[in-house]
């Protein structure tokens, strides 16, 4: 309630036109930023420059001894030589080394180095580097942190001549040329630069710019979670290709995909992964091509199929039904692969059989058409009533031998929005078999941390594996289960037989493709029979690139399901170039948006005018 | 940080129940009395200060904290190395150890090692900090003066057009969600729609073709601010907006205002001199508590624009979750939110003559 007589302060105006004034300011300043911040990067030069995202991991560290995440792998590929490369059919070929022989016994190998290749600060390149960064990987322990396991069945590296490397093994080793590629392997590092820093290898950032290396590119700064500047090597060559067509690359850190879209559509960046429905809208856009490339990951189900540590010892709360085939099988036809990955994927993808993903096609299996699984719940249901289990009066089946249910608890990922979906299909179909599931819903690190001490039934899981299948492989060997105290663990499902852990040391050493092609394809059968991962689907890799930024990006071509193979950073950036007469695009863009920000301008300046005037018109009348 | 108008509105900050010395009317009394004041404030934050230490440090170790599998990415690691590198974690260390290296750290002021950066905690939040106080700041600044101006102008004249439009208006952008209004906000100015185009960038502080100084650096930056700025103002300044019409509401019945009208001052002056200074005593504690949490940033915010703050930074940090990491930043955020209080608990003492009295 207002008391007293009011009084108004005929001075009240004045202030209203200074509030109008600084408010006037600011829409000025902020249309001025506006308008001085358009078009920065088109107008920055005439250097060619490529703008892509980051891999969503980001850059852990750029120390390459100790990082793990995939944005500073792509890094390291880029600016650093390895001794192989990976061609665009997924098969190594030269790089550092030209050339390449076996001893008879298998156990040494003798690479042919290049010659006349120098470091970016004009040291040559020699086998000498090569044999020190192996050297220190494998005689230090702070070196081996991200790497040690690909050189451990290293006897010795040495460098007899600038070049010659010779490596001897302990045991025949089949992954040799796979050892140190782009990305996924080791990155040779300058000795001159690197042997002043193993004594802080630990704390050592490698942020003295521009970083010394000899790739493709070469980094010029890291704003840290921000971006990555390169500029093109012109001295770069390998096989018939020369130095990048680009001459600057950026690549930024996007924290989410909605914002990679965003800066796809107003032209920030080039190129960009994208979901289902992102690729699905971008793909009617004509200034765009969007692509999809075979996968190199499953998502599955695991099972635990009875976990035990390697001494055999029972581990964990797993409910013991799930040790029984029967169960799992069931569990397999009643899943119908098809339909989620419609649901789930928008269809992009292909449905999962083989424990390897299509994307290295030498590698890929499936079953015979006898073996395969498909969706069928009248089996499953024959299958659970062969084995006993009948159904109780809430439609859930009974173990005969315990009289407990087959009810079980299903760990998803909290942060998965596919997880949950699948989830949802899951506990339906099972439903329809008498199988009751109980979801979950876990942090990334509690559902490690369950899968780890084996207190889980099912699992959601997801895999990407390198062009190289030994480690994913490994992650089922009786090798990997913890040891009586739970720890010393690295198992994927706590599974374990002794037949699959032979066929795994054996291609291990089989020099011979084909012959090794078997063997894995064997252990894909056996693994596909235990039901201990149930493969649901490999999704479709889904790219989306501005076509007035950038031609040639993606190597191809297409299969004729339509699938590109899959992708590399190394070609991608080393191919790609600049388009030739399509950069009117962002200028007309530039104008409207000057003419956008002009025409909000005025309109201020007219409102807050009109706002003054009726101020003054009306003082009279308000005090 | 944000805190709902409900638990707010209305309430000064509590001045301690604990009676002062007897005041008399010497000044030597009276500062005596300031300093057992100060003291006690003091003490108090150091004692908070402790138990956040401590109930911080069970909170994470509650956590299930294997990181190996986290932070090696899937990478080829065998199950040695994955033991090597949680033995090289400390991880295996009893967890009385564990709490005496993270109190010791902590008084010697070092925030330990991250897992997955493997960088110093401090050198981490360095880092981190400028893009998230300027952000902060800039979004507090705003949404501190236009909540208070539109509360002001709101509660006195309650009922009014004004009143009723800026009161809905505020309340609905408060009840959306932040991340949501991000990205409505990131479509329509970032992308464009319709006549509009693209006017603002759509990720990060700065443009990687653009030097990093100079006048162009500031208006890169100044771009790059303003839409997770008006995001964050959009979403807060209610809080402003309810406190303070609800306290100027609260003032408009006393018998000072008639007093100050019998005297003749123009209405304005009434409100201006007479009214806000009274009533924005609650609005003091918020701001404060509000400046506190600048450091705590603003997750999803940063998430949304890919802004390289504080923020984004717990986030990496709870994924892993690399503990040293999270009770670096713990320390960071408990340490700057009670030393605001404190500075809240001290400029009461100035602002409110009834908290010197006690």
């Amino acid at each position: 309630m207002r008391v007293g007589t009011v009084r108004h302060d005929p001075r009240g105006p004045g202030r209203v036109r200074r509030l109008v004034a600084v408010a006037l300011g600011g829409a000025l300043l902020v249309a001025a930023a506006v308008g001085l911040g358009t078009g920065p990067a088109s107008a920055a030069a005439s250097d060619t420059n490529l703008t892509v995202t980051m891999d969503g991991s980001g850059i852990d560290t750029l120390n390459p001894f100790l990082s793990f995440y995939n944005g500073a792998l792509n890094t390291f590929g880029l600016i650093y030589p390895s001794l192989n490369s990976l061609g665009k059919d997924g098969v190594p070929g030269p790089y550092l080394a030209k050339s390449w022989t076996t001893s008879d016994d298998k156990l040494t190998w003798t690479f042919t180095v290049q010659d006349g290749l120098k470091w970016s600060d004009g040291q040559p390149i020699t086998a000498e580097d090569a044999a020190w960064t192996f050297n220190l990987i494998m005689t230090n322990l702070t070196a081996a942190t991200a790497n040690g396991s690909l050189v451990a069945n290293f006897a010795s590296v040495t460098a007899p001549d600038a070049t010659t490397l010779v490596v001897k093994t302990k045991q025949p080793q089949a992954n040799m040329l796979y050892v140190s590629i782009p990305v996924s392997g080791i990155p040779i590092v300058p000795k001159h630069v690197w042997s002043a820093h193993v004594a802080d290898l630990k704390s050592y950032k490698n942020e003295t710019y521009p970083v010394v290396g000899y790739g493709p590119w070469l980094l010029q700064t890291y704003q840290t979670d921000q971006f990555e500047r390169f500029t093109a090597n012109k001295a770069f060559r390998l096989g018939s290709s020369g130095a990048p067509k680009f001459d600057t690359l950026v690549v930024q850190l996007l924290k989410n995909s909605d914002a990679s879209v965003a800066a796809l559509k107003n032209g920030q960046v080039a190129d960009t992964s994208v979901n289902a429905k992102q690729f699905d809208v971008l793909k009617a856009d004509t200034k765009m091509t969007a692509v999809q490339e075979v996968g190199n990951g499953w998502t599955g189900l695991e099972i635990n199929g009875g976990a035990r540590t390697k001494s055999g010892k029972a581990i964990g709360t797993g409910n013991p039904l799930l040790g029984d085939p029967q169960v799992r099988s069931a569990i397999h036809w009643a899943i119908d692969k098809n339909k989620l990955l419609t649901n789930v994927l928008g269809g992009k993808g292909v449905v999962g059989n083989g424990y390897l993903p299509p994307a290295y096609p030498q590698w890929s299996w499936k079953p015979a058409a006898a073996d395969a699984v498909t969706y069928d719940p009248a089996k499953a249901n024959s299958i659970l009533d062969a084995a006993g289990y009948t159904k109780g009066a809430d439609g859930i089946r009974v173990d005969p031998r315990t009289g407990k249910k087959l009810d079980f608890r299903l760990g998803i990922h909290s942060d998965s929005a596919s997880d949950a979906q699948i989830s949802q299909f899951l506990k339906g179909w099972l439903t329809d078999i008498g199988i009751s599931i109980r979801i979950d819903s876990l942090s990334f690190a509690q559902l490690n941390s369950n899968l780890s001490r084996a207190d889980w039934d099912m699992l959601m899981d997801a895999w990407t594996t390198g062009p190289d299948p030994t480690y994913l492989l490994s992650i089922q060997t009786c090798g990997t289960l913890p040891d009586d105290t739970g720890a010393n663990g690295n198992t994927d499902a706590f599974y374990c037989t002794p037949e699959y852990d032979k066929l795994f040391a054996q291609q291990v050493v089989t020099l011979d493709a084909t012959e090794r092609v078997k063997i894995v394809a064997q252990m894909q059968d056996i693994l596909y029979q235990a039901n201990y991962d149930i493969i649901l689907f490999y999704g479709d890799g889904l790219e989306v690139y501005r076509n007035d930024h950038v031609s040639n990006l993606l190597f191809g071509p297409p299969s004729s399901t339509g699938l590109h193979p899959a992708q590399s950073v190394f070609w991608n950036y080393l191919d790609a170039t600049p388009p030739g007469a399509a950069s009117a695009a962002p200028a007309a863009s530039s104008s409207k948006t000057g003419l956008v920000v002009g025409g909000v301008a005025v309109l201020v300046v007219l409102l807050a005018g009109a706002f003054v005037l009726r101020r003054r018109s009306t003082s009279d009348l308000r005090g | 940080m944000s805190i709902p108008p409900d638990v707010l509105l209305g309430e000064p900050l509590a001045a301690d129940p604990t009676p002062d010395p007897p005041s008399g009317a010497s000044g030597g009394a009276s500062r005596a009395g300031a300093l057992w004041f100060y003291a006690r404030k003091l003490l108090a934050a150091v004692v908070s200060f402790f138990i956040t230490l401590v109930i911080g440090f069970v909170l994470f170790q509650l956590m299930p904290a294997d990181p190996v599998r986290a932070l090696t990415q899937g990478r080829p690691t065998s199950a040695a190395q994955m033991q090597a590198l949680r033995d090289s974690l400390g991880l295996d260390k009893p967890l009385w150890q564990r709490f005496a290296s993270f109190v010791g750290d902590t008084l010697h002021g070092r925030l330990g090692f991250s897992w997955q950066f493997q960088e110093p905690v401090a050198s981490l939040v360095g880092s981190h900090l400028w893009p998230t106080v300027l952000l902060m700041g800039v979004s507090t600044v705003i949404s501190v003066s236009l909540g208070l101006w539109l509360g002001i102008r709101s509660g006195w004249r309650q009922g009014s057009v004004f009143d009723r439009i800026s009161s809905g208006v505020s309340l609905t952008l408060w009840s959306v969600p932040t991340f949501w209004l991000g990205l409505l906000l990131l479509v329509a100015f970032s992308v464009g729609f319709g006549p509009i185009p693209s006017l603002f960038p759509a990720d990060g502080m700065s443009d990687p073709s653009i030097a990093a100084a100079g006048w162009p650096h500031v208006v890169d930056v100044a771009r790059h601010l303003v839409l997770p700025v008006a995001t964050l103002v959009l979403g807060d300044y209610a809080l402003y907006v309810s406190i303070m019409r609800s306290s100027l509401i609260d003032e408009m019945d006393s018998p000072y205002l008639l007093t100050a009208r019998a005297k003749g001052l123009f209405d304005s002056d009434v409100r201006r001199k007479h009214a806000v200074p009274n009533a924005l005593l609650p609005a003091v504690t918020v701001i404060f508590l509000q400046i506190g949490g600048i450091i705590g940033g603003a997750v999803t915010v940063e998430t949304v624009y890919s802004w390289p703050g504080l923020g984004y930074l717990t986030y990496q940090a709870l994924k892993v979750p690399d503990l040293p990491l999270l009770q670096g930043t713990f320390i960071i955020f408990s340490a700057s939110v009670i030393i605001m209080n404190l500075a809240a608990d001290v400029l009461y003492r100035f602002l409110d003559p009834r908290v010197r009295a006690q």
